[in-house]
């Protein structure tokens, strides 16, 4: 037990006595934290669109107004050539084009169902159907307004005979900042314990220390547990920071139980530092471990569910995701924060978390060697 | 007190094919000065290492004060000192705590910890430096506070592997002068060196060549077996001897120190 403590003591000296580093373990997770915000969004905004109005009539300039009115749609331009519209999506400069054919204020006004035609840029697929959605919305909302004010008494024929009441629980404002920054807390905590503890192993084989403990009475389990229990408490604490900054500074809800969530790190921590000593087992030097670290980091971060939906990956990736421990802890963290889930709604997830936690971690510690040769 | 304290019989170590350490069979006495000699590649390193626990012998007997290298290794490495041919303390801690964690390590009583502390830093002539970092010592002081930790709990045998190499000459010969100490109160040292006056200084001299022995004795009886006058001479006859069958047999001598 002794032996432990030592080996505590070392490793928090060492990791405080880089000071670069302890900026890296606790500025940049923030830093991360708050440009990732800001810059993983599922939100379309401000989608660049350019009528081509040959109606010219108060109705198509009411159609304009509607989608500029919001924040959705920002006015590129007007023209009366579909080619320029064209040429703006080559340029970058337009993404939507929204045509107004001659008549239509006439159609509208008579009671005739009128088309308009919309043109989108489709190579940000996702966007432009969300694009296309928004304007899809401003349309029939703009047809039954106006029915309504033509003629107020008779109830307007076709679109709006059943009405939409749109409730949206657990995030009313659809905000995707509620949604991401949990999950890059899950980011953060993966970075961390698998990265310094993998580093940090890999460095004392580099320079040689590993084969000086390997001569001293201290026993393998020794050794890892001096070295993990500095960075199961630095994740903690991290996990304290990002916390923090997530519930006071982006003002995301926590609608569950913090005890809760601190208990089920554990058993991400778990998976996540068996990575790390596993990363150290294959590799030999401090470069080699970050590829591998980055190689791991890259496949879990893309198959978790983080921003790309697990639901729309093809069936045979969508059950390699099962596979990932991140995965679940990522659905865990969100359902604890957006849905405040008690642990029984979790289990779902918590289960196969801790299977593979535990599993990793201690198929990792038996391949872990002190001898070197 | 006159018992051996390393032993080995017919000890053998494999790398696939290659043979590191090829039949070699020794007795060290306690408190005797052994010297391990031979060109790079001849096997010396891989002989230490096998004796301390870091490599399995892959055929042959051997045990370190009193204890079997195959099955004991973990009450083998709570009574020897290891020093390794590359500096192998923490440069990022000071001295004091490099000192402090291996004694730890090894399970010093605070007190004991406290007093080997101080005599390390006296007699290594590190106070003044007990508070700066390792990174910056000078490299032979840095070589002292490597033999100083793996002294630490006062082992009954320690290995010293290549220990002066890269070492100025006055340093040198003042780590002997700390060994000659160590080896005068019991304890028993096994050395490699490719120094060849420093061969002198050991009670009995092993020179290895391509894994197996060629010689053994006290550096006196060599000097006059081969009629030398220095270690030198002894050496560069008996292996200039060794590489001329070599290469009657047709065979490819030096091949490169495994890890």
């Amino acid at each position: 037990m002794r032996r432990i403590v030592h080996m505590t003591q070392k490793e928090f000296r060492q990791v405080f006595r880089d000071k670069p580093m302890v900026a890296i373990i606790f500025a940049v997770p923030i830093v991360q934290l708050f440009i990732l915000a800001f810059a993983i969004t599922t939100e379309v905004k401000h989608t660049k669109l350019m009528v081509v109005d040959y109606d010219r009539s108060t109705v198509s300039k009411d159609l304009v107004l509607a989608f500029v009115h919001t924040d959705r749609f920002d006015l590129a331009g007007h023209t009366t050539d579909l080619r320029e519209v064209r040429e703006g999506m080559r340029g970058w400069e337009v993404q939507m084009g929204l045509v107004i054919p001659a008549g239509f204020g006439a159609d509208l006004v008579r009671g005739l169902k009128p088309q308009v035609q919309v043109v989108s840029d489709g190579v940000d697929g996702n966007s432009s159907g969300i694009a296309t959605g928004y304007a899809h919305g401003i349309l029939a909302g703009f047809g039954a307004d106006y029915a309504a004010v033509q003629d107020s008494g008779a109830p307007p024929a076709g679109l709006s005979s059943v009405r939409m009441e749109e409730r949206m629980w657990y995030n009313p404002d659809l905000s995707s900042q509620q949604f991401m920054v949990p999950g890059i807390v899950v980011v953060l905590l993966t970075i961390l314990p698998m990265m310094l503890s993998a580093m940090s192993l890999v460095k004392e084989k580099e320079i040689g220390t590993m084969e000086q403990l390997s001569v001293t009475p201290l026993r393998k389990h020794q050794l890892l547990a001096g070295k993990l229990i500095p960075f199961l408490f630095l994740s903690y604490v991290e996990l304290a920071i990002v916390t923090t900054v997530a519930v006071l500074i982006f003002r995301i809800p926590m609608n569950g139980s913090y005890m809760l969530l601190a208990l089920l790190a554990l058993l991400y921590l778990f998976a996540t530092l068996g990575l790390g000593i596993f990363i150290s087992t294959i590799t030999r030097s401090q470069q080699q471990a970050m590829f591998v670290a980055w190689f791991f980091m890259v496949f879990m971060i893309m198959m978790s569910g983080f921003f790309i939906p697990i639901e729309n990956m093809p069936p045979v990736l969508q059950k390699l995701t099962h596979l990932n421990t991140m995965r679940y802890f990522m659905s865990i963290i969100r359902d604890i924060f957006q849905k405040g889930s008690s642990l029984p709604f979790l289990l779902r997830d918590v289960v196969p978390l801790a299977a593979f936690g535990l599993t990793i971690f201690s198929v990792s510690v038996l391949a872990f060697r002190k001898r070197v040769g | 007190m006159h018992e051996t304290s390393v032993t080995t019989r017919e000890l053998t170590r494999r790398f696939g094919r290659f043979v590191a350490v090829d039949r070699v069979s020794i007795e060290v006495g306690s408190g005797e000065i052994f010297g391990f000699l031979g060109a790079n590649g001849a096997g010396k390193t891989t002989l230490i290492r096998v004796l301390c626990g870091l490599l399995k012998p892959t055929t042959g007997e051997a045990t370190v004060a009193g204890y079997d290298v195959y099955t004991q290794s973990e009450r083998i490495k709570q009574n020897i000192g290891y020093m390794s041919q590359r500096f192998s303390l923490y440069e990022d801690l000071t001295v004091a705590e490099n000192i402090e964690f291996y004694g730890g390590i090894y399970g010093l009583a605070r007190t004991k910890l406290r007093q080997k502390e101080k005599e390390i830093l006296k007699n290594f002539g590190l106070h003044r430096h007990a508070d700066s970092l390792t990174a910056g010592l000078p490299f032979g002081f840095k070589q002292r506070l490597a033999l100083g930790c793996a002294m630490l709990h006062e082992p009954p045998i320690l290995f010293l592997d290549e220990p002066t190499s890269g070492v100025d000459p006055r340093a040198r010969r003042e780590f002997w002068d700390t060994i000659h100490e160590t080896a005068g109160r019991g304890t028993t040292v096994l050395v490699t060196t490719h120094f060849m006056e420093e061969a002198e200084y050991c009670n009995r001299v092993l020179i290895m060549h391509v894994g197996r022995i060629i010689a053994l004795d006290t550096p006196d009886a060599l000097k006059s077996r081969f009629e030398k006058r220095t270690m030198q001479e002894v050496f560069l006859e008996l292996v200039g001897k060794e590489i001329g069958e070599t290469r009657t047999r047709g065979q490819h001598g030096e091949q490169g120190e495994k890890p």
